[in-house]
């Protein structure tokens, strides 16, 4: 007893955040090999329940400091480049990233250590389950647009409302391009700036509880999709890369033209000086990636159970040895398991 | 001795049926209510579509010298009103104009609603103690509870946009008016109120004639107060949809860029100190009345 409250006292000096003191009191830890590992987690679920299931592991596995910061991905990558800080990014997706981002990785200060999604992700235009059901004509985006009386907008009735999210997020600046690609302002639509994610998945959830249709930019995994059944629309057109990079995803290019949303790489990103100090760690980030179908199971149990992600990564932890046994090695195996 | 080192809490698993139950039960009355509960703010909605499209569809110059003439109206000051067209011009210069009109008939439409709400619960506030301590708390809840925490069951019963960020910029704006209101008519002087007692003042009289007229410099300072905390609002009610100066900010936020953001925000700052400086004057004058009038 007397010894554990050293241990704890010790890290408390070293500078560590209190809670976190206090939690690994009991763990038999040398936090001087791994270093403090601060890890982005992003303002989306399955972001958060990567960045607590890595933290998890790296502070019991290999003896890290680990913590978790909450950012976006533009800030969260740009603070990575010029401070060095946070460490991980544990789920970046391709097209969410600025450019300066692959300029940087070129450059070698920042690294892609894996695929954290394995399928990597989809993204797209959504509609409500129920609305194709009662419609099964709609297929394609452009289906949609005919019927703007299917997806009224709350503050014109008269008009549809197309929400493609908040500031900030690349799939929003797609997702306005598409408006403009498909004309559906003359098809009747109003574009719609949700604001923020809660404003977004508010005004998805508010539709869909009064049976209502809505439509507009969503992703996959993610528990949102797991309770409220959505059906991706699709493009009605092939993959142009070049088109694509040209102007569907560049905000305010004049004219954009339909074009398939490619499904996106999703990378664990990290700095080079967490690379170059943290040799296990490392490795353990360069072998981990996980299944979208898995991604999505825990996800909704984690709505279900109303848990944080922290409750989520243990859960998964404790149910998929199988699945992360294979990221770490034996001997971390053995430390985390009696962790848990 | 684990239960001093951590604290005994909830066990888990009623916790967490704690939370899905109301949850559930939150869910339920938005299915029951939602429609109904919207169709009762529709007229706010309305309200807030009419001041908008007035303030964004009518030409620049003509709201420029509409401002300039409240400007004038309230405050007597040539100094306030050049400053006032200062800060107009550079807004619309810099491209800011739709988004300030926007904010503008937004904050204007919060202020006179907070006024409206504010005035007679400040009233009932200084006339009955009871009242006051069932009040209190109540304004130091709206005034420290995170917004976000209300915007989610606001936002799903009534989606997103102007309405929510309304009430959202409302919660917060309000409380300075009615403890103001509330602090005027206590601090009107006893002896006045005698005097008017002894006229045979009724009820009404005595509050129309003698406490509110003594009162409204500091209800003027609580107008003003409320203002600067819905302007103060403008960025969180834009997480919500609502359109305006916010919007661009949130923008700069999300990409850094430096230039959008100081822009915008010094936009809403600029539009702040025209309001202070206008409803400051203006108070100041209703208190050089009042010396003249009691001196």
């Amino acid at each position: 007893m007397k010894e554990k409250t050293h241990v704890s006292v010790t890290k408390l000096f070293a500078a560590t955040p209190l809670v976190l003191g206090l939690a690994l009191g009991a763990a038999n830890v040398n936090a001087s090999e791994c270093g403090a590992v601060t890890i982005a987690s992003m303002n989306w679920a399955s972001a958060e329940l990567l960045a607590e299931v890595d933290k998890f592991i790296l502070q019991n596995g290999y003896d890290c400091d680990a913590s978790v910061v909450l950012g976006d991905t533009v800030p969260t990558l740009t603070s990575m480049a010029e401070k060095g800080k946070p460490d991980v990014a544990p789920e970046s997706w391709t097209s969410l990233r600025p450019p300066i981002t692959q300029k940087n990785i070129a450059e070698g200060k920042l690294l892609i250590a894996s695929k954290s999604l394995t399928e990597g992700g989809v993204q797209g235009i959504y509609i409500p389950k129920f609305i194709v059901d009662e419609h099964p004509e709609i297929k394609t985006i452009a289906d949609a647009l005919k019927h703007p009386e299917l997806f009224p907008d709350p503050e014109d009735p008269s008009k549809g409302a197309w929400s493609a999210g908040q500031q900030g997020w690349g799939g929003t600046v797609i997702a306005s391009q598409y408006y403009k690609a498909y004309n559906a302002e003359s098809a009747g639509f109003n574009l719609v700036d949700t604001g923020s994610a809660a404003g977004h998945d508010g005004s998805l959830i508010r539709a869909y509880e009064r049976k209502k249709g809505w439509i507009g930019y969503y992703w996959d995994p993610t528990s949102l999709l797991g309770k409220y059944e959505m059906v991706r629309l699709s493009s009605g057109t092939a993959y142009d890369e070049a088109e694509w990079n040209r102007c569907n995803k560049v905000e305010k290019c004049p004219d954009p033209k339909p074009n398939e949303w490619p499904s996106d790489e999703v990378n664990t990103i990290v700095t080079k000086s967490f690379a170059d100090r943290s040799g296990p760690a490392y490795e353990y980030l360069k072998t981990r990636s996980w299944p979208n179908a898995l991604v999505s199971q825990m996800l909704a149990w984690m709505a279900d159970n109303q848990a944080t992600g922290e409750d989520g990564a243990k859960e998964f932890l404790k149910k998929h040895p199988d699945v992360w046994g294979k990221w770490v090695s034996p001997e971390a195996s053995e430390k985390i398991k009696s962790a848990l | 001795m684990s239960w001093f080192n951590e604290f005994p809490h909830m066990e888990d698993d009623s916790l967490r049926a704690l939370k899905q139950t109301i949850d559930e039960g939150f869910r339920s009355f938005t299915r029951g209510y939602g429609d109904s509960i919207e169709s009762f703010f529709a007229p706010l909605q309305k309200f807030l579509l009419l001041s908008e499209r007035l303030m964004t569809q009518t030409p620049w110059p003509i709201i420029v010298l509409m401002i300039l003439a409240i400007a004038w109206a309230a405050s007597r000051s040539m100094k306030v009103v050049l400053g006032t067209l200062f800060t107009l011009l550079a807004i619309g210069y810099l491209d800011m104009w739709d988004d300030s009109m926007r904010t503008i008939s937004m904050i204007f439409v919060c202020t006179v609603l907070s006024i409206v709400m504010g005035l007679p619960i400040g009233i009932l506030m200084a006339r009955s103690e009871r009242f006051q301590r069932v009040v209190n708390p109540i304004l130091d809840v709206m005034q420290t509870m995170p917004s976000f925490v209300y915007l989610i069951p606001v936002v799903m019963l009534l989606g997103i946009g102007r309405v929510p960020g309304l009430i959202a910029v409302v919660i917060y704006a309000i409380p300075p008016m009615i403890r103001m209101t509330n602090l005027g008519i206590r601090l009107v002087d006893k002896d006045v109120l005698e005097a008017a007692d002894a006229f045979g003042s009724s009820h009404w009289q005595k509050l129309k004639n003698v406490q509110l007229p003594l009162a409204l410099p500091t209800i003027m300072a609580g107008i003003n107060q409320t203002i600067m905390m819905a302007l103060a609002m403008v960025v969180i009610a834009s997480m919500i949809g609502v359109q305006g100066l916010g919007q661009p900010v949130l923008k700069a936020i999300a990409n850094q860029y430096f230039t959008l953001g100081i822009f915008n925000g010094l936009a809403i700052v600029g539009i702040a100190i025209i309001f202070d400086r206008v409803s400051q004057a203006y108070g100041q004058r209703l208190q050089k009345h009042r010396e003249i009038v009691h001196g």
